[in-house]
Parts: C-alpha cells; sequence; structure tokens
C-alpha cells in the first residue's frame, strides 16, 4: 500500500518525540571529558630540561623554547611559549617530551578575542597553575 | 497576459545558474556550473579548489610523523583511514611489522570511522531530499562514535590516532563497555533509519532508477568504493587484496544492480552493517600485547617510491610516496577516491531535474576538503 513506509517512518519520529531529551546544556553544565583529550597544553617547569624536542617535534613550529647556560654549563629553562593560533593539537610534543615535563589538560575554552591573546607564555603559567592542579581549581574559580 | 497569447514568439532559452561555492547542498566548497533549460539540466561543469591548502606540498617540509595530523584534514570525516592509509604506507616503505593488538586496534577504529563518515552521507542525502528527521537522527549517532574516539585518542574529528609502527595510546578504561553499548544500540538504530528513509516512497521515488551508472561507465571513470559496487562491480581492496588483517575476517561485500542513486545510498547502509560484524569479530578476538613496533625515533625511507592504498570510506584512498633516503618525503601524492569520483557528477548530473541533481551529488558523498587536498 503506499503511504505505509510513511507511517512506518512517522512511528518512529513519534517514538523519538517521547524519547528521553539529549540536548547537552553545555554553558551552564560543563561536559566532563574523558583523559586523553588534547584540549590544550600545560609545562611542568621543574621537569623540562629545555632540550627544545618538543619543539623540533612539532609539525608547525607552534612552540618556542628559550634557555640559557648557567656556570655549570647546563641549560636552563627561561621562556617557553605556544603560538595555539597554528596548533593542530595533534600530540606530538607530548609523546615526544623525554621528561614528561609536558601534558594535556581537558580545559578546552581558550577562545581570545585578539590574535595576540592566542598566544599562550607557558613559562609563566607554570608559576601560577602547576599542572594537575590547576585544571580542579581553575574550575572551581569559576563555578563560584 | 497580451504578450503570453503570443505563440510562436516565444521559444525556451537555456541559462546559466551557478550553485555554491556556499551552497549548504553542495557539501563544502564546491562550485558547479549548471546550464538549465527550465528545470533539466543540460550540461554541468565543475568548478573546485577553493580548499586548497597545498597539503602535498607541505608534505615535502615535513618529516614522514609529522604529516600524520595533516592526513586527516584532507577527508576531515574519515581522519583515521587516511591516517591508516598514510602509515601503512610509510610502513610499507620501512619494511615494518606491526603488533597484533595495534593491528585490531587500527581494525576497530578504522571500521567504525566507516560507519561514521557513511552516516553522514546517508543524512546529507537525507538533507538534500529535505528530511531533516533523518539528518538528526544520523548525527546523534555519529556523535555516539567520535565520543569513542574522544575517548581512545582525544581528538573528535582530526584524530591523528595512528603512528608508523602502531598507534600511540592503547585502548583506554572505560572503551570497551562504551562500544559494546554502541555495537548493541546501533543495529536497532539502523533498523530506524531504514523505516524512516529507505522504506519512505518519496525518497524511493525520487532516487530509484535516478542518474544510473553502469558497471563499465563506472570503471571507465575510475570510480571506486561504494560509488562502484553500486554498479555492480564487486571490488573491494578488502576482499580482492586484503591489507592488514582484513582476511582474518568473515564479512560481505554488499553490491547493487543499477547503480542508480537508490544503489548508492543503500550501498552505505549495508556496509555499516558489515562494518559492524567486522567491529564485533575484532573486539572478541582482541590479543593482549604491545602497541607500538619498534620504530628509530628519526625515521628514513630509503630513497626509491612505494604505493600503498586502503578501502577507504569514500573508495580507494592512495598514497604514493617518493623518497630521496633523507628525513622528508621529496614528494607525496594522494590518490583522493572523491576527487576521482567527482568527475563522473556531470554525466550524472546531465538528463535529470535539478533537485535530482542535487541528490546524485549527495549520493556520490564526495568531501571537498579531499577534492581540492
Amino acid at each position: 500500500m503506499f503511504g505505509e513506509g510513511l507511517l512506518k517512518g512517522l512511528g518512529v519520529t513519534i517514538k523519538h518525540f517521547f524519547a528521553p531529551k539529549i540536548t547537552e546544556q553545555y554553558p551552564e553544565v560543563k561536559p566532563k571529558l574523558p583523559p586523553l583529550v588534547k584540549s590544550r597544553f600545560r609545562l611542568n617547569r621543574e621537569k623540562c630540561i629545555a632540550c627544545g624536542i618538543c619543539a623540533n617535534a612539532c609539525p608547525n613550529k607552534v612552540i618556542t623554547v628559550n634557555s640559557e647556560k648557567d656556570e655549570n654549563n647546563k641549560k636552563r629553562l627561561t621562556g617557553y611559549e605556544m603560538n595555539l593560533q597554528y596548533c593542530l593539537f595533534c600530540g606530538l610534543c607530548v609523546e615526544s617530551c623525554p621528561t614528561k615535563a609536558i601534558e594535556i589538560d581537558q580545559d578546552f575554552e581558550l577562545a581570545a578575542y585578539t590574535r595576540e591573546n592566542t598566544k599562550m607564555d607557558m613559562y609563566k603559567e607554570a608559576l601560577t597553575n602547576p599542572p594537575g592542579t590547576a585544571a580542579k581549581e581553575d574550575k572551581g574559580g569559576k563555578d563560584a | 497576459m497580451a504578450i503570453a497569447k503570443q505563440e510562436g514568439n516565444f521559444r525556451t532559452q537555456e541559462f546559466i545558474l551557478n550553485m555554491g561555492p556556499q551552497h549548504p547542498s553542495t557539501h563544502g566548497v564546491y562550485r558547479a556550473i549548471l546550464t538549465l533549460d527550465g528545470e533539466y539540466v543540460v550540461d554541468l561543469e565543475n568548478v573546485i579548489g577553493y580548499l586548497h591548502r597545498g597539503i602535498e606540498k607541505l608534505a615535502e617540509s615535513r618529516t614522514y610523523t609529522q604529516f600524520i595530523p595533516y592526513t586527516d584534514r584532507m577527508d576531515y570525516l574519515a581522519g583515521m583511514l587516511n591516517n591508516w592509509g598514510y602509515v601503512m604506507t610509510v610502513e610499507k616503505a620501512l619494511g615494518l611489522e606491526i603488533p597484533e593488538r595495534a593491528e585490531y586496534i587500527r581494525i576497530i577504529v578504522g571500521e567504525l570511522q566507516r560507519i561514521a563518515s557513511h552516516l553522514v552521507m546517508v543524512a546529507s542525502m537525507a538533507l538534500d531530499m529535505n528530511g531533516y528527521t533523518a539528518w538528526m537522527y544520523a548525527f546523534y549517532d555519529r556523535e555516539k562514535i567520535l565520543d569513542l574516539f574522544e575517548m581512545i585518542c582525544g581528538s573528535r574529528l582530526t584524530t591523528s590516532f595512528m603512528r608508523v609502527g602502531g598507534v600511540p595510546n592503547d585502548i583506554p578504561e572505560g572503551f570497551l563497555p562504551k562500544l559494546e553499548e554502541f555495537l548493541k544500540e546501533f543495529p536497532k538504530r539502523l533498523d530506524d533509519f531504514d523505516n524512516v528513509i529507505t522504506g519512505n516512497e518519496i525518497f524511493i521515488k525520487r532516487t530509484k532508477g535516478i542518474a544510473p551508472i553502469d558497471g563499465e561507465t563506472a570503471l571507465d571513470y575510475g570510480l571506486t568504493g561504494p560509488n562502484l559496487r553500486a554498479s555492480g562491480v564487486n571490488f573491494d581492496l578488502r576482499k580482492v587484496r586484503p591489507y592488514s588483517i582484513y582476511d582474518r575476517f568473515d564479512f560481505e561485500v554488499p553490491v547493487g544492480t543499477n547503480g542508480d542513486n537508490f544503489d548508492r545510498y543503500n550501498m552505505r547502509m549495508l556496509e555499516m552493517r558489515q562494518s559492524l560484524r567486522i567491529i564485533r569479530q575484532a573486539v572478541d578476538n582482541l590479543p593482549e600485547g604491545s602497541i607500538m613496533a619498534k620504530v628509530p625515533k628519526v625515521l628514513r625511507i630509503p630513497a626509491g617510491e612505494t604505493y600503498g592504498h586502503i578501502e577507504g570510506a569514500k573508495g580507494i584512498l592512495g598514497f604514493y610516496l617518493v623518497s630521496d633516503g633523507g628525513t622528508k618525503p621529496y614528494r607525496i601524492h594522494v590518490h583522493a577516491p572523491s576527487f576521482v569520483n567527482l568527475g563522473i557528477y556531470p554525466y550524472m548530473a546531465k538528463g535529470t531535474m535539478l533537485q535530482d541533481a542535487i541528490a546524485s551529488l549527495a549520493s556520490i558523498d564526495i568531501v571537498l576538503g579531499e577534492v581540492d587536498r
């Protein structure tokens, strides 16, 4: 009978109409992202040996590592910047790091108003927000 | 009124219509110059290149590993499969054997990606024929797959998941239960799609017998993938020349008969069920072990050329790699299925109504990121 298929289709839509709603209430309810999500990167200043392997592993030259040599001729980190506007979020820097100084984080709200603001000075930030603790503190602050 | 009565003074005139480059039904920034005779398409010309980023050229200034994130920006609806095709080619050039577990993980994510890509095709084809409901349903299920990807590789679209020699992350905790849930729910959802789209009389009337391609023509135009199989040519790389470990899996290759829009749509619906079967078997036989082969930190491929190809979601995805022995490729060329498949679109569109031509474009399932690269 012509129209049988249409009615069947309508049956499905009615079934879905009464099904529970699945819309995510994003700004009000923040999603909890899985731990592997690469939303941003954080630097651990103590672990970093300023070898620059991450900068070489990056496909897009996003990372700039600045260092100076101290009296023992040992490299010391003096600056670490990520130019996030060119970042592909592939995570090759995290994988290549020999001391696991650079870590991934799930704080995904990175929108900036200007191009300049997309640059992230991770050296400075590592002081105020060391990896691990930072994410939780941040979220607590925003909710309050 | 007076003019309309003057019979004989009127003659129909062909006119030119630009479709795109910013048109929702063109699936990206693609432009078609249509010559129309009333509602009928007389001629059609493809205009591409709006999304050209020079990815093949970019590859020449990146190392072999650094090019991986770029591959999933070609066919951005099937990032996993692009990664796979590329790393497989590099592994072939290096003569690498990759661990069993990595192969199984690749099969699982690869087939999930195939389902996700086919879901977009089914959804957008329904949408182009004004079926908004099906679009929403299909994207809901695609979202479930993307959530799974998020768990295993940390990204949803641009996965960059595979590495030369294996995969970077092992299956995380909680992934397999969620996958089981998906495998249980998805067949029911497919039945829903069948009820909403496949069985819908309006859909059938508007797709059956429209823009048929016979097997001979399909081969002449170089079609691959589901589009070729819809025309009755049984050619699936997974069966014909099994790569990875596809020879261990039991699945069928659906083949169409008429090669019309309905068959092309139906190929995707049937293939999704087959992909589910493959995932089921892969999950059941998942071995323990390492996920990365021993690979040197700096990859150097011996001078020479390699060609590797896989059955992508849209057709045969090939990577042609020329090396001069250095750490960076001398040249990479990508055989992009969408680019080849788009070539037949003028042939399909000629003589059909404008609305059907749009459905035909949806039925060959192109992604402009891959066409232009």
